[in-house]
């Protein structure tokens, strides 16, 4: 049995901090989850897809962020306790949809929605901050500090959401996400059993709200403002919100989530416990406002420590505002002093040199010839670039677009989209990608250029996205173009896998998140069906897919689609297909740096697999990196890079 | 002579930018960089390497024609209006099928197959028309295959490119038909073999082609598929002054349109060659101007001479002497294709002593071909 589970009350589980969030999931009793997958709340769905069958939980990876809320609120109508998953991204595309069910209220059963956010943005095109999203959304909103916390606050996250009748949100970050912890389980909230039904309109008997629709808007408003004020009075009392510290301390640092611990380790450090408390916030909107300014009271300095917006500041001053003239001799440090950032992740470091300011103490972190020898250790680390993988069936794709493009000679571009492919607006991509926002907006972009012929603009655009990207959000875009008549040609790299985000099943792929069979949707039949002439290439044939990218270009008219299909090199490794091709370099023939090649497999293809033997001044294959897919041979000028079938 | 040491970024600064380049294709294929594609030189990425063959071989970088002049015929450059001469004479072909395949009479195909036949060589390289008339280069292998390459679109074409393509360990003996831009970049590969590449000394065989001008092909052939239906046309002619016109022939007849309106595209790049006649060939091959069914033949060197001598013992061409009266013109016009290119060129430098990418003319011969001194 997986300790995700695990009926055993009070047992003690080392679990990953996603973990502990499908956890709380199935201790709340959830009986549907669906979710689109995004670093870093991508462990959270599979977690659950796991033991879905066992637990009878229905788990499914939708399209998008916003079918995947409208899956969970349709199981909360029936009275089924709902459960979504998404990054920081996911609320923005789930966003319309959030607004119109806050102002129909939810089913009788709970819904809440796990969001990841990630400071520093390691793994995503942006670094916003979901809990602003929530407040403007109007709906309740909890931030673990620890995966204990978090497997906690899902479970009561749900009856939150059931005593108020909204939609509730847990906001996690990539640290709490990604780091491992004990966690002692709770009791599983049996679910089984429980009838899903949608109430009838005229049930005399048994009266329950059997329409959830967004009605004349004044009136569904109202209740939507008092159900959050229900949500503060909850709040005032839970014990997610706790102070440690003297009565009245010199400061008062205000914390929530993955900060706390920060905080915790900064004090200890500088042994500060007896100047600084700390009001850790479990319940960050609505505001406790009868705690928080409980606690304003005790002191006449305070710090805001949190993750990115300055989101619990700037409502603890808006608060601090309302309570004049007794606040007035507070003052507040925090990112709007500049002590802190509104950006990027916090550590215990940043934590220390904040309060080494306002505390007015100094702190040597560690001895300075041990500094000075870490600083010289951090010159000799090599410096590695992102790159594509070996074998991946991108690099063959943009190396086809540059020839393409160069060749046409229209000053042709491509606007870019978010995945393994967003690598194409740097070397791995030969600088190829020249726009790059959401996921589909590549060929929103290209509907908007490719309509410019009239105000005297005839360079070719492409636009890419990938497979499972297709389902998520370029479908209308492509729609768009076939209608409005847009002259693009949309390159859908389909390596049948959603494989910036661990290889999440998608629509396309056949399989189920729970790895079960799927009916498969085919990409190239839908493109047809929409109107959009469809070629389909492998790019391992670059210099066809080439060819076919020179010879749709040239067509000049509406929006076609191009299918680059080529299966994902990891995926490959995952199914333990064998290599093609054992790969050596004949050294005699091998150019180098001299005229005729200038290096061109190392300095502009920049597969991992190959390196440059500085001394013999010659290519050679790393034999650790190479997948053998053969495709560098296809590109040596010398016809040096030499391809045997591999044997076995 | 200026530091002729340089790359691809200087090939595009000082040649393709300028509108000088010929489209001969020296600098194309011999590495991954540089390619042809529908009458543009492309790059495909940048190189680093600051001293390139590209650069070296192109036929408008710095040019020594004086050393290349000693290279080929072992003797300084004159002031000659036709280059080096061993023989000149008018020449057809036997052959009656080739006559009427051919542009003229047929010389340079019956001299490539007799070449190839008598194993003087095994491959030409040569042009070759698509069935849209698109020239592109070609291999030729046997005499069909030579047959097919009859004809000329009057379009540059980047012949070289195919030659950049060839291995260095191919041991193929080579025969080439070039224009004379394509013959002077040939030369110049002579002069500092490329390595890595094609082995140079595989060449037995230059023959050039007469030539005043030629076509760009983007927007000649754009006119060309906007007017004509392409695959229907069997041969393009410019017949002798004072016609001034471009003829058409195809399924259906004749079509002749005002040469003053292909004029206008012609490749810029011609306005600055001196060359008429593919001075720096073994042989070189035109139409003989009144002469309808015959090629005026210059044979230049003793490769080019033994081949004409075969020729003439097989019965494969038939010959005879050039009037006198044909040969003043055919002087005449090469002069005036120099007179107008040196012009060009000191109109483009403003100065009387700088031909641009031309070195190695003696004082002498500027003063005959630079009018107006």
């Amino acid at each position: 049995m997986s300790n995700i589970s695990m009926n055993k009350p009070g047992t003690t589980v080392l679990l990953l901090g996603n973990e502990a969030v499908a956890r709380g999931a199935i201790e709340a009793g959830i009986g549907i989850a669906a979710a689109y997958p995004g670093s870093p709340s991508s462990e959270v769905l599979p977690s659950i897809a796991e033991v879905a069958k066992e637990m009878n939980i229905h788990t499914e990876w939708s399209v998008n962020e916003k079918v995947a809320t409208e899956v969970a609120a349709g199981a909360s109508f029936a009275g089924i306790r709902a459960f979504s998953v998404m990054k920081q991204n996911g609320a923005n595309v789930a966003s319309d949809f959030i607004i119109n069910l806050n102002m129909s209220g939810i089913g009788e059963a709970g819904v809440v929605i796990y969001i990841a956010d990630d400071p520093g943005g390691m793994t995503s095109s942006n670094e916003e901050d979901s809990r602003t999203i929530t407040k403007w959304f109007d709906n309740p909103l909890l931030e673990p500090s620890s995966a204990q916390e978090a497997k906690d606050m899902i479970k009561w996250a749900f009856e939150v959401s059931e005593a108020i009748n909204l939609l509730t949100f847990v906001r996690g970050v990539k640290r709490l996400s990604y780091t491992r912890s004990n966690v002692v389980l709770g009791e599983i909230n049996e679910n089984k059993g429980k009838k899903a039904y949608f109430p009838e309109v005229w049930d005399l008997h048994n009266p329950k709200k059997s329409q959830f629709t967004t009605g004349p808007t004044p009136t569904y408003h109202k209740p939507l403002h008092e159900k959050i004020e229900k949500a503060r009075e909850l709040f005032e009392t839970s014990s997610f919100n706790s102070y440690i510290g003297q009565e009245n301390p010199e400061l008062l640092i205000i914390t929530c989530g993955a900060c706390t611990s920060y905080c915790t380790e900064a004090i200890e450090e500088l042994k500060a416990g007896d100047r600084v408390g700390v009001l850790k916030l479990g319940t960050t909107w609505p505001l406790p406002e009868k705690l928080v300014a409980k606690h304003l009271g005790t002191t006449k300095q305070v710090l805001f420590v949190e993750e990115l917006d300055p989101f619990v500041e700037r409502s603890v001053m808006e608060l601090a505002a309302s309570l004049l003239p007794d606040t007035c001799d507070l003052t507040f440090y925090g990112a709007r002093s500049g002590h802190l950032t509104p950006y990027n992740e916090l550590s215990t470091n940043l934590v220390i040199n904040a309060l080494t300011g306002i505390l007015s103490v100094t702190h040597q972190p560690r001895d300075l010839a041990y500094e000075k020898k870490v600083q010289e250790a951090i010159n000799i680390v090599p410096n590695r670039p992102i790159n594509m993988c070996a074998g991946c069936p991108h690099r063959a794709t943009f190396w086809a677009i540059k020839n393409a493009l160069q060749l046409d000679g229209r000053k042709g571009f491509v606007c870019g989209d978010i995945g393994c492919y967003s690598l194409g607006f740097g070397p791995p991509g030969f600088f190829q990608s020249r726009t790059m926002h959401a996921m589909g907006s590549g060929i929103g972009v290209a509907n908007g250029l490719g309509n410019l012929k009239h105000v005297g603009f005839d360079q070719p655009v492409l636009a890419l996205c990938g497979d499972s990207t297709f389902f998520h959000a370029a479908m209308p875009a492509l729609v768009n173009g076939v209608y409005n008549n847009s002259n693009f040609i949309l390159l859908v790299l389909d390596n049948s896998a959603t494989a910036m985000t661990g290889f999440q099943p998608h629509p396309g792929t056949g399989q189920l998140a729970t790895g079960d069979p799927a009916t498969v949707v085919d990409i190239e039949a839908i493109c047809r069906a929409m109107g959009a002439p469809v070629e389909v290439c492998d790019p391992f044939d670059m210099d066809n897919t080439t060819e076919t990218l020179l010879h749709m270009m040239k067509q000049e008219k509406g929006a076609r689609v191009i299918i680059m299909r080529h299966l994902c090199q990891l995926v490959k490794d995952k199914r333990k297909i064998p290599k093609e091709y054992e790969m050596h370099v004949d050294q005699e023939r091998c150019l180098g740096d001299a005229c005729g090649c200038d290096r061109l497999c190392t300095r502009l293809f920049g597969c991992p697999g190959l390196m440059w033997d500085k001394e013999a001044g010659k290519a050679a294959i790393d034999e650790a990196l190479c997948v053998g897919c053969g495709l560098c041979a296809d590109i040596c000028p010398a016809n040096a890079i030499i391809r045997e079938e591999a044997i076995g | 002579m200026s530091n002729n040491k340089k790359g691809a970024k200087e090939l595009f600064e000082e040649v393709i930018d300028q509108r000088l380049c010929t489209y001969c294709g020296a600098c194309a294929g011999g590495c991954p960089y540089l390619v042809s594609y529908e009458g543009r030189i492309v790059v495909l990425d940048k190189c680093t390497i600051p001293e390139g063959k590209c650069y070296e071989y192109c036929p408008r970088t710095p040019t020594d024609i004086n050393a290349i002049s000693y290279q080929t015929f072992g003797e300084a450059y004159k002031d000659d209006e036709l280059g080096a001469i061993r023989e000149v004479m008018i020449a057809r072909s036997a052959d009656d099928h080739i006559r009427k395949r051919a542009q003229y009479g047929g010389t340079v195909t019956t001299l490539m197959s007799l070449a190839l036949e008598e194993g003087f060589i095994d491959c030409g390289i040569l042009a070759k028309m698509s069935d849209d008339k698109i020239p592109g280069s070609y291999l030729a292998r046997s005499k069909e295959e030579i047959l097919q390459c009859a004809g000329t679109s009057y379009v540059a074409y980047p012949l070289l490119e195919a030659l950049n393509h060839i291995p260095e360990e191919s041991t193929e003996k080579l025969g080439i038909v070039g224009t004379p831009c394509q013959v002077l970049s040939l030369s110049k590969m002579k002069q500092d073999p490329p390595q890595n590449r094609v082995n140079i000394g595989n060449i037995k065989l230059l023959i050039g082609l007469f030539c005043n001008w030629a076509l760009s092909f983007h927007e000649f052939h754009q006119f060309l598929r906007e007017n004509l239906d392409l695959p229907k046309v069997i041969k393009f002619d410019i017949p002798p002054p004072p016609a001034n016109q471009f003829d058409i022939y195809s399924e259906s007849g004749k079509t002749s349109l005002p040469l003053d309106e292909i004029r206008r595209y012609i490749m810029p790049a011609c306005s600055y060659c001196l060359d008429m006649t593919a001075e720096f060939a073994d042989i070189s091959v035109g139409s003989a101007e009144g002469i309808e069914g015959w090629n005026t033949v210059i044979i230049r060197t003793k490769a080019g001479e033994d081949l004409m001598r075969l020729a003439k013992a097989k019965g494969a061409l038939e010959t005879e002497i050039l009037p006198d009266e044909n040969l003043a013109h055919l002087k005449e016009a090469a002069l005036n294709k120099k007179k107008a290119a040196l012009k060009n060129l000191v109109e483009r430098t403003g100065n009387r002593n700088d031909f641009l990418y031309i070195y190695g003319l003696s004082e002498g011969i500027t003063d005959k071909f630079l009018e107006n001194k």
